[in-house]
């Protein structure tokens, strides 16, 4: 279900839901939180210091990753979720929200510094750096057995409990009734906006019941992707406008019936077709 | 009658309203998209635009030269929407969308990376602008599902599509830097 706040509110006959129609576009796009208590993934790495990180987990999440996602610790968002989370986020990539710039947060490791919890209320902090009013919290924890070593998927997440109509604040409290589990879980987070904004953001906080054992050694080494030597192959002389060829200065092709010549060296994206991209190619 | 209930809606959201007059013209959102891209866009060329004296690889070298080429066209665009719209080309900074495209965090990076040099600038600018166009794509899908204007929403999907793909070459460059 694609929610477009704006015709769904415009839809409406009633003089107040045409005026929040108008409020829509000129309330904050961006909000911006995450969980603070048990602390997020995110939320310990830009604690720790991005550039700077202590533990092994987030050490590895920045050199997979990069630091800027740690300096953004507030944003694991989607713009334009609208509830569609299941559709949009990949199952493996529930961490990150299917996101490349957060990716590190994804690694599947059983070191990720972890609150020590047990079966029954907990306190659980959201730490909201723009609050905004008018929102859905879920909290879900991993069934019994998931293990942090293999992806996380939609289907291990159980659901504990929802909290509707919520207008965080800075810090914002709530109980949840943790299940009996041992070892080591996630509990995950959706903060959904309902009023102005189709935006969502997701948390993955790392918690550990104990008697889980000793955690095997961390063993994921951090492996390089494959070196794969790109080989440009020259475009054929007057071809067809293809996205991944390379094009040098002074080469020719056709797009849509029109003939154009390269002005800048490049490899043709998806995005950058020679009508659109000035920059890139010249109409001949 | 719509003159009244734009007035209303910004007087109850409290958000910094421009001339009234022009906001008539500039569909809100369309408007704050493209405030908001403009920054975003400007550090984006400042990122890129170190790579010519620094980056190892010539391919990501010659990818950042067409960002930055690129990205300064689309710019130019929008710059020219909100002009003729009556806009201004910047949201004021107490706005909401003043803090959206602009982060604190950027300035900073950008004097990191000119202290890099070779593979470690490489990795450095790699991670750096997957992340930063891993927002852009955020911004083009928010103006393509929810934007008004057929054009500004064009060039939001072709913002989306292009800087996807760079994503996708810049993840391949990381194994080979």
């Amino acid at each position: 279900m694609k929610t477009r706040n704006r015709l769904a509110l415009a839809s409406f006959t009633a003089t107040t839901a045409v005026v929040v129609a108008f409020i829509v576009p000129t309330t904050p796009a961006i909000a911006h939180g995450t969980m603070s208590d048990p602390a997020s993934r995110v939320y310990t790495c830009k604690n720790e210091g991005p550039e700077t990180p202590k533990s092994d987990a987030c050490k590895a999440a920045v050199a997979a990753g990069g630091t800027q996602a740690y300096y953004d610790w507030n944003e694991v968002s989607l713009l334009e979720a609208g509830g569609r989370h299941r559709q949009l986020i990949p199952d493996g990539k529930l961490c990150s929200a299917g996101r490349d710039k957060y990716r590190g947060l994804d690694l599947q490791r059983a070191d990720w510094p972890a609150k020590r919890v047990s079966a029954g209320p907990l306190t659980v902090t959201y730490h909201a750096s723009a609050p905004h009013s008018n929102s859905n919290f879920e909290f879900y924890i991993t069934r019994d057995g998931w293990n942090p070593t293999q992806p996380l998927r939609w289907s291990d997440l159980v659901h504990l409990q929802t909290f509707n109509n919520q207008n965080p604040g800075t810090f914002t409290n709530w109980t949840l009734n943790l299940p009996q589990r041992s070892g080591r879980h996630v509990l995950y987070s959706i903060w959904q906006r309902v009023v102005g904004s189709n935006e969502a953001f997701y948390t993955c906080s790392d918690v550990d019941y104990g008697g889980g054992g000793t955690p095997p050694p961390s063993t994921t080494t951090t492996t390089p992707p494959p070196s794969t030597t790109t080989t440009t192959t020259p475009p054929p002389a007057g071809g067809t406008w293809a996205a991944g060829t390379t094009y040098s200065v002074g080469n020719r092709v056709t797009y849509g019936g029109v003939n154009y010549e390269c002005q800048l060296a490049h490899t043709a994206l998806a995005g950058w077709e020679p009508p659109n991209t000035p920059a890139l190619w010249r109409r001949l | 009658m719509r003159l009244l209930l734009l007035a209303l809606a910004f007087a109850v959201s409290g958000c910094a309203t421009t001339q009234p007059d022009a906001v008539l013209r500039g569909d809100p959102l369309d408007v704050m998209f493209l405030q908001m891209m403009l920054p975003h866009h400007q550090q984006g060329v400042e990122m890129v635009a170190l790579a010519r004296d620094r980056a190892r690889n010539e391919e990501l070298r010659m990818l950042a030269a067409a960002i930055e080429k690129t990205q300064a066209t689309e710019a130019d665009t929008m710059r020219n929407w909100l002009t003729s719209w009556g806009e201004p080309l910047t949201a004021p900074p107490d706005s909401h969308a003043g803090h959206g495209g602009m982060r604190q965090s950027d300035p900073q990076e950008v004097a990191r990376l000119s202290a890099l040099r070779g593979a470690e600038f490489d990795e450095r600018l790699l991670n750096v602008m997957i992340a930063h166009q891993d927002d852009a794509v955020q911004m083009a899908r928010w103006e393509v599902g929810s934007g008004a204007n057929q054009e500004v929403k064009d060039l939001a999907d072709r913002i989306e599509k292009s800087r996807t793909a760079q994503i996708g070459l810049m993840k391949k460059f990381l194994g080979t830097t």
